[in-house]
């Protein structure tokens, strides 16, 4: 069983650095159900195997949350007000990347001195989930659309629920924390269907009129 | 010592060709059509051999000689690698340092014959094969390394003969990205689809190709083999990470290599039909995401070591 929870782990972070990745919003909506569907079965894999009715609880109220309404949401929140799909970083692809990679080293050497008590030291929970975290928040700094945004935020808040999963017996509240960020977000997408922010939340000068010089192959 | 170097040489010859076969026949099959004979590949060899190589004035010696080294050493390297149950007839600690800068001599003297021709298509190829190479080695580098901490040795034979069966349940996850990492970088060393187009002619585009258009005769058929053999060397690793079942029966592990190896090729020929070619500036994204997962997979490999 542990092999399916590190599995998880891995792949959920897997997921955020190829969100980092993705130059279309529509591919990193679905990345991030994928990422919220791996998300929603690690209940199932947790205490050992044995599955708990509250287990499945949880499990399908994420799935069903996460991997479809958010996503499903979002989809229409994009075709509602037609936005244009490719994302505007403030940092190229590439070295989000790389920048990635490196918060990813830095979320497990922080972890190396955060130990849990009653947690083994080779467990991936912890610095996985800080992991999602600090890539989160990359791709809400990097992006300057608002709904990429929203998504980093989203993102933020499955790396939340995935450390409050590897706590999950001694912590239950911190999962309800989490379906109430849920809420929050759901009313922050309502908010940029209502006010029709199609682009940016500020109104600087337009990125796109200053001439760039373009990569030459 | 010499007569297991030439057989393990004979089988190398003997195999590369067939895999390149199985790929473009499962993408003709996939695309509907009957395509060429599994051993279309040896045919061409064959007939290339025949005939005399064709220099153009401008060329000097390096254009002359760099079919040769590039065969030559795709070969040394050949010998690093466990083939089924012949072990590999060379293996030291560190080997895997002179496996990634044979490759890197291969591809040294294959950018320095392309320039040599003064052709600017060639010296385009050149320029991003040198790129994307630059990215793939450091992706290499950083896989072989996850593996070496997994197996407790620098030492290739013992990377991918170690003892995996248990290692897949203890580090299963951090093997996943090693081998997702290790799959892209074999795509793009040995110029696959989502990287580059081994069956386009089309110079605003392809990068090793291109790289061959002035070869012919003989050269070209060293060229062709050199980089078939370096298809069998990628898979021969990628392979045994994979499918880590070992049994006492000789025959029935090579049995299961060839199978993987034959599977292996199946799967890049599908890929190949399922994906479209990425437009070059992206690329380096893909290559960049393979380097991400072999430096996580190394991180997760540390952590749990």
């Amino acid at each position: 069983m542990t092999t399916w929870i590190d599995a998880s782990c891995i792949l959920i972070v897997f997921f955020s650095l190829s969100i980092l990745a993705t130059y279309r919003i529509v591919g990193m909506i679905q990345i991030y159900a994928l990422q919220s569907f791996v998300l929603s079965l690690m209940p199932l894999f947790l205490h050992a195997g044995n599955v708990s009715s509250r287990d499945i609880v949880l499990s399908l109220g994420t799935m069903v949350l996460k991997a479809g309404v958010v996503p499903f949401i979002l989809f229409w929140a994009i075709r509602r007000i037609s936005m244009r799909s490719e994302i505007k970083p403030i940092i190229g692809l590439g070295s989000s990347i790389v920048c990635g990679a490196l918060l990813v080293a830095g979320a497990f050497w922080v972890s190396m001195s955060l130990r849990i008590p009653g947690k083994a030291a080779a467990d991936l929970g912890l610095p996985c989930s800080l992991a999602v975290l600090l890539l989160g928040f990359m791709i809400m700094v990097t992006r300057t659309r608002a709904v990429t945004q929203v998504l980093g935020y989203l993102i933020i808040e499955n790396g939340i629920f995935l450390f409050a999963l590897s706590l999950f017996d001694s912590m239950p509240t911190l999962i309800e924390m989490g379906i109430l960020l849920d809420i929050f977000v759901a009313v922050f997408i309502m908010a940029i269907v209502l006010n029709h922010i199609n682009e940016e939340f500020e109104q600087g000068p337009d990125p796109e009129k200053q001439v760039k010089p373009r990569e030459v192959f | 010592m010499i007569t297991t170097i030439l057989i393990h040489w004979l089988l190398t010859l003997l195999f590369a060709p067939f895999f390149i076969g199985v790929i473009t026949k499962v993408k003709a099959v996939i695309a509907g059509k009957i395509g060429p004979s599994l051993f279309q590949s040896y045919y061409d060899l064959a007939r290339l051999s025949q005939k005399r190589s064709v220099y153009s004035s401008g060329v000097t010696w390096v254009f002359r000689l760099a079919p040769m080294i590039v065969l030559a050493a795709v070969l040394m390297v050949s010998l690093m690698i466990p083939i089924g149950i012949f072990k590999a007839p060379v293996q030291f600690a560190g080997d895997i340092l002179v496996l990634v800068y044979l490759f890197a001599l291969v591809r040294f003297f294959m950018i320095a014959g392309s320039l040599d021709t003064g052709f600017s298509m060639e010296g385009m190829g050149a320029s991003r094969e040198a790129f994307f190479s630059c990215l793939t080695e450091v992706t290499l580098f950083m896989n072989l390394l996850a593996l070496g901490l997994l197996a407790h040795s620098i030492s290739l034979s013992e990377m991918i003969g170690a003892n995996y069966p248990v290692s897949w349940n203890l580090v299963g996850p951090s093997m996943l990205l090693i081998v997702a990492s290790l799959f892209i970088v074999l795509l793009a060393e040995n110029c696959r689809i989502p990287i580059d187009d081994p069956d386009t002619h089309l110079e605003l585009t392809m990068i090793h190709e291109v790289m061959l258009l002035e070869h012919s005769g003989v050269d070209l058929a060293f060229m062709m083999y050199a980089s078939a053999i370096k298809f069998l060397i990628f898979s021969s690793i990628l392979v045994p990470i994979i499918i880590p079942v070992k049994s006492l029966d000789p025959f029935i592990n090579l049995a299961i290599y060839l199978g993987g190896m034959t599977g292996l090729a199946v799967l890049v020929g599908c890929v190949e039909t399922s994906m479209a070619r990425l437009r070059l500036d992206r690329v380096r994204h893909l290559l960049l995401i393979s380097f991400a997962l072999a430096f996580f997979g190394l991180i997760v490999t540390w952590w749990r070591a």
